[in-house]
């Protein structure tokens, strides 16, 4: 079944009849109401201080971003002694050796993901002030990709944890995680709850109060 | 198989068609019911509202159950053993989240516990608890609470993202021991495939309907409505 098109050129919104849907199980309530009838979620029009919340999650995971890159991820000692190892020193030594896919992998989860990820929440905050031309449906899909994505940044830390326990190779050689294992996976929780704090309805309603002033004429129903 | 049906397989607690705000747009709006497979699209904005799922507290039971199962399997079987000169290891999940607690590390090893294993036993086993006394008309103390649980947990557990990291350490190591999987591997990749399926198969519609239904005394629960318009 594909979407309908639009139907009416202004819907209403749930929070302008004093309505709330509830966040887990999704049953409209009066939000006089408090607590959804039916689960007992406490209930909101919005999200509470949705956006000072994303920033404050925001601004954390990117200060944290920044010894997580350059501190290293792991420290692999052998018998040539102690070499450290950073996420982009690790990526650039398996491009070296020809290893094309991982070091594409660690790049994507590692380095790429996150930092889209912060940009599109910065971008996400910026429209829901009413800082962006963006269509609100472009920026609903935005918002989509960056909660799919955000976990997948965690591979890089399993990697170490699972180095750290398979290389105990007696005196040959040990893996110790470095400070940037633990910085790196704040990043991505922080980034995690940055993202779950954003309340996608704030787009909407900025759109809803703000026409476009030039789509004054009623919009042709789009078929996507 | 497409079967007809006429009407919802669930009673539901009014006859009076269900008002639905769109989690993305807020647009509110009357939502009809679906038949099997279908789902329901938010009129403003396009999003998906809900879907129809058919018979999906018997998948939930049925996948969590299995899911179960391979968790338990893989917590008692090593994933990995290595081989290099005379030292074996094997790695199990545990393993590897109490090597990092001994190297001073327990932060971390708290994240990796919870991510792989306490996340993942919420998800799956409050699914079953929530699930499959439902599908008898019956909710379990603490239901509503677990089912709130559960939704929350969903993000958090990150087995498959585990997976990846040990494809890609795999990768690294290579050639430097000899490697064999383990019966853990298999029961792994068999947990993330049914926690997946048991999730994505479960119609939330569905599950807090009855939910609802389940605490009303006896006598209060409505009949069956009559069916919709075509």
């Amino acid at each position: 079944m594909t979407p309908e098109p639009n139907p009416s050129p202004s819907p209403i919104s749930a929070a302008s009849q004093g309505l709330a849907s509830c966040h887990v199980c999704g049953k409209v309530s009066p939000v006089t109401v408090g607590h959804c009838p039916r689960c007992d979620t406490p209930l909101h029009l919005r999200k509470p201080q949705s956006l000072e919340r994303t920033w404050a999650f925001l601004i954390a995971a990117v200060i944290l971003y920044i010894p997580a890159n350059t501190m290293p991820i792991m420290t692999v000692q052998g018998i040539g002694g102690a070499e450290k190892n950073t996420i982009l020193s690790g990526v650039v030594r398996f491009w070296e050796m020809k290893s094309y896919p991982v070091a594409i992998v660690i790049f994507t989860a590692s380095v790429l993901i996150p930092l889209l990820k912060v940009i599109a929440l910065v971008w996400l905050c910026l429209a829901a002030r009413g800082r962006s031309q963006t269509a609100p449906r472009s920026l609903s899909r935005l918002y989509h990709i960056t909660e799919l994505l955000g976990r997948w940044s965690m591979v890089d830390v399993f990697v170490v944890a699972i180095l750290v326990c398979l290389v105990q190779l007696g005196a040959i050689m040990t893996i110790t995680p470095g400070p940037a294992a633990l910085c790196f996976s704040a990043v991505v929780i922080l980034t995690m709850f940055s993202a779950m704090s954003f309340d996608p309805r704030l787009i909407w309603d900025r759109h809803h109060e703000k026409p476009n002033p030039s789509s004054s004429l009623p919009s042709l129903p789009t078929n996507e | 198989m497409n079967r007809h049906h006429p009407w919802l397989s669930w009673p539901q607690i009014s006859s009076e068609p269900m008002q639905v705000a769109c989690h993305f747009c807020d647009t509110l709006q009357t939502a009809p019911r679906l038949r099997d497979g279908d789902g329901a699209y938010c009129c403003s904005c396009g999003e998906r509202l809900f879907r129809n799922r058919p018979r999906s507290l018997a998948h939930a039971t049925g996948y969590s159950l299995a899911a179960l199962f391979f968790m338990g399997i893989s917590h008692a079987f090593p994933f990995l053993i290595m081989t290099s000169g005379n030292v074996t290891t094997r790695l199990t999940l545990v393993q590897s989240a109490s090597e990092l607690a001994q190297q001073n590390n327990p932060l971390l090893a708290a994240a990796v516990v919870f991510f792989t294993i306490i996340a993942p036993l919420i998800l799956v086993g409050g699914l079953l608890y929530v699930a499959a006394p439902l599908r008898y008309g019956i909710s379990l103390p603490g239901a509503i609470v677990a089912a709130r649980w559960f939704q929350k947990m969903e993000p958090w557990s990150m087995l498959e993202v585990f997976l990846l990291g040990l494809v890609v350490s795999l990768l690294k190591l290579g050639k430097l021991a000899d490697l064999e999987f383990g019966t853990g591997l298999w029961s792994l990749i068999g947990l993330v495939l049914c926690s997946a399926a048991a999730i994505g198969g479960i119609d939330r519609l569905e599950l807090w309907d009855r939910l609802e239904i389940s605490r009303l005394p006896p006598a209060e629960i409505p009949e069956p409505a009559p069916p919709p318009r075509a």
